[in-house]
């Protein structure tokens, strides 16, 4: 059973608050430079919020992509295009290619930014017909596809938070049943109104730049962002003589069944979460080189996932860093562009800092604030957690 | 690749704009001539708690009772896996958190909206209720929501993963939606704007003292496929055995209707089956065209409400379900008799 259940990744793209493309991004965190700050885009009254957006308006995302102005785009969709299009052009994949290929796309707001602008306008008039058209999930993929041509398959997986790590471990199993040899994963959200006010509702959102796993944590900052993974079966890898960046060698995927919002105190979804990929790799908790955690920096989560960790590694703690301390929370996106981050630790041998921890937990991992470069990097497990307990976790490998 | 396990369907239970939890409509339909017509809800409180039937809205309150009840007919208490398809998801939650945001603004709003308005609280609602820790996903790809869902079930009991799934689709919709499902050309001319939910309970097991009512035998996605990409996924998957009819999303809308046009070349002989005048058009329409096929199958016959001549047909061989989206998106599904001879 364990030959041959690694995919091959032969290309991402990353957009972020801490970069757009992998090389600014790769140069934030080798720089330790946090993309939060006050809000600059996002029209709310809720300034007193630090958030990590994308430093781009959708005007200047629209310019850099070559889109008409006046053309229908969610703020969602253009991140999208901006990762999709470096991940294409990565992997060497043009529009032919894709007529056979999966696009498989973790969203939970969609369209919604242009929704909760123009609802008034939906209701009493047509101007805005279009943003209907794109409110929903579904459309906003299609939106963020058709761009690049048509694919085979298209679909969205919206699981809060853990969306875009369970659509790469979809785009796995698809490639491991031998039903598409090249499958584009990942997700795409941008920070709306809508949400922010969502999860001040739930009283979870820090005032302050968040501090995941810090005693002193109160919240998350809400972020945004878009990463997508080229996944290729070794076939089609052959065929097309590309070079595999990285594998995926294993994913997991849980129930907590514990809440709608909040995660079990004993971490119960995330240690079943976490565990499953290991098996699924067939590896051992000692081959964990690193540990890119979900780490919210909510008080319950990071509680959870402490819990579930230690309960996993025990004495044998691999360095643990939650990198939502440098690009917020980009929810939806979350599990995809974690899962790009992790790729470029791999292929440049270091391991994120948790930006601005200070203070140890009672019942908390402690997690790795130096940045140790040149390290060798062989697994490392990323974790994306969702509301209603929808947890999964990834496991990225390295290439010989 | 693939394992060749049977995947058999234990249960599958609807709640529409027919008679909730039954199939009553097969002899005797309610007639919908609206343009907007809502769910008929069963008692909940026979599945949930005073408590939950108060505070949750409606799609998850008919998730869990379609879901509860599909479980308990086939047998299983937990599912391996929970996978659920909806187009848009709680709407009303999401409604009314966005209208209290626009209406009072961005202070004192209710998490409880919130909270229920994102796609996966069917799921893991479910989860929580039946205390399932196993794979747990959410689909949302407008009218193909339900065959995602169903796609993903298939690809995780052919890899071996799961031996029971509880793959849902469910839609609800509030008047504001509905209007929007028109601006946006979701719904078309002359089709009635519904709710549907459907829970249907599959596994590669025979519950003991249980009978399936079918068999899955494949299940295919296609996003924007040229008429031979269309005909060959029809042709490689009923693999020369035609199926006693087709159930088509056909509405009576001329321009929808005209998506299923290829089907007179790819399967000239089979007769063509329609259900959406029955139970109107949403993002979960096309579980509805599984919920009533699965049954069809368990009964042995297709009622005359379901065909075009207005005769009954027997169903012996399996039947093939077609859906397609704004003439873009195609789903291929085809079911088949537990003895049948396909």
């Amino acid at each position: 059973m364990a030959q041959n259940r690694s995919v091959s990744i032969t290309g991402f793209g990353i957009v972020s608050a801490i970069g757009v493309g992998k090389q600014e991004t790769l140069d934030s965190l080798l720089s330790n430079r946090t993309g939060i700050g006050r809000l600059k885009y996002l029209k709310t009254v809720h300034t007193e919020f630090p958030v990590g957006e994308v430093k781009l308006s959708d005007e200047e995302m629209e310019r850099i992509l070559g889109i008409a102005p006046g053309t229908p785009a969610t703020r969602t969709a253009l991140m999208g295009m901006l990762a999709l299009h470096e991940a294409l052009s990565d992997a060497c994949l043009g529009r032919g290619d894709l007529l056979q290929a999966a696009f498989l796309n973790g969203t939970t707001v969609g369209g919604m930014d242009k929704s909760e602008q123009y609802y008034t306008d939906f209701i009493e008039n047509d101007t805005r017909n279009e943003y209907i058209k794109s409110h929903d999930c579904g459309s906003c993929s299609e939106m963020t596809a058709d761009r690049f041509g048509r694919f085979r398959y298209i679909t969205t997986i919206s699981t809060a938070c853990s969306s875009a790590a369970n659509a790469i471990a979809l785009g796995g199993d698809m490639i491991r049943a031998g039903r598409a040899d090249i499958v584009v994963a990942g997700g795409s959200e941008c920070i709306t109104k809508f949400h922010l006010n969502g999860f001040n509702s739930l009283m979870i959102l820090d005032r302050e730049l968040c501090r995941p796993f810090d005693v002193t944590r109160a919240g998350l900052n809400l972020g945004e962002g878009a990463a997508y993974l080229v996944l290729e079966s070794d076939e089609s890898v052959r065929k097309r003589g590309v070079k595999p960046i990285a594998l995926l060698s294993g994913y997991g995927n849980a129930c907590d069944a514990y809440h709608q919002t909040a995660s079990s105190p004993d971490g119960e979804g995330a240690y079943l979460a976490m565990s499953r990929a290991l098996a699924d790799a067939g590896l051992a908790p000692a081959d964990i080189d690193y540990v890119n955690a979900h780490g919210t920096g909510t008080p319950n989560n990071d509680v959870s996932e402490s819990q579930a960790m230690i309960r996993l590694f025990g004495e044998n703690m691999p360095p643990v860093s939650s990198v939502k301390s440098m690009t917020g929370h980009t929810t939806s996106a979350s599990g995809s562009v974690e899962a790009a981050i992790c790729i470029l630790a791999l292929r440049n041998g270091f391991v994120p800092v948790n930006y601005g921890w200070t203070n140890p937990m009672d019942d908390g991992i402690v997690p790795n604030m130096e940045l140790k470069p040149s390290c060798r990097l062989r697994n490392i497990l990323c974790n994306a957690f969702g509301f209603g307990g929808n947890d999964s976790s990834l496991i990225l490998t390295a290439t010989d | 690749m693939l394992q060749e396990s049977r995947v058999n369907v234990l249960s599958v239970k609807q709640i529409s704009i027919q008679k909730p939890l039954t199939e009553e409509w097969m002899t005797n339909p309610e007639i919908h001539t609206e343009n907007f017509v809502r769910a008929i809800d069963p008692d909940f409180r026979q599945f949930i708690s005073a408590g939950d039937a108060r505070r949750l809205g409606k799609l998850l309150k008919r998730a869990l009772a379609t879901s509860l009840s599909a479980l308990h007919e086939g047998g299983i208490t937990n599912p391996d896996a929970i996978i659920t398809g909806t187009g848009f998801g709680s709407v009303e939650s999401t409604e009314l958190f966005l209208e209290a945001m626009i209406r009072d603004g961005e202070q004192m709003l209710k998490p409880t909206w919130f909270m229920q308005s994102t796609h996966n609280t069917a799921s893991s609602l479910i989860a929580i209720h039946t205390q399932s820790y196993g794979y747990n996903s959410t689909y949302t790809q407008k009218g193909l929501s339900f065959e995602c869902a169903l796609y993903d079930a298939w690809l995780q009991f052919g890899l071996g993963r799961i031996s029971s799934a509880l793959v849902g689709g469910h839609d609800e919709m509030t008047p504001e939606f509905a209007g929007f499902m028109r601006k946006a050309g979701h719904l078309l001319e002359g089709e009635i704007c519904s709710e549907a939910a459907v829970s249907a309970l599959l596994s590669t097991r025979e519950q003991e003292g249980t009978k399936a009512l079918c068999t899955v035998a494949g299940v295919e996605v296609l996003d924007s496929p040229d008429a031979e990409t269309l005909d060959h996924a029809v042709r490689s998957m009923i693999a020369g055995n035609i199926p006693d009819a087709v159930l088509t999303g056909m509405s009576g809308n001329a321009t929808n209707d005209g998506y299923y046009h290829f089907l007179k070349k790819t399967l000239p002989e089979v007769p063509l089956l329609r259900y959406k005048h029955l139970f109107g058009v949403n993002f979960s329409s096309s579980a509805i065209a599984f919920y009533a096929a699965a049954n069809c199958l368990g009964k042995g016959f297709i009622p005359p409400v379901l065909t075009l001549t207005g005769e009954s047909v027997s169903c012996s061989k399996g039947i093939l379900l077609i859906n397609a989206v704004e003439g873009r998106h195609y789903s291929v599904i085809l079911l088949k008799p537990l003895c049948g001879k396909l």
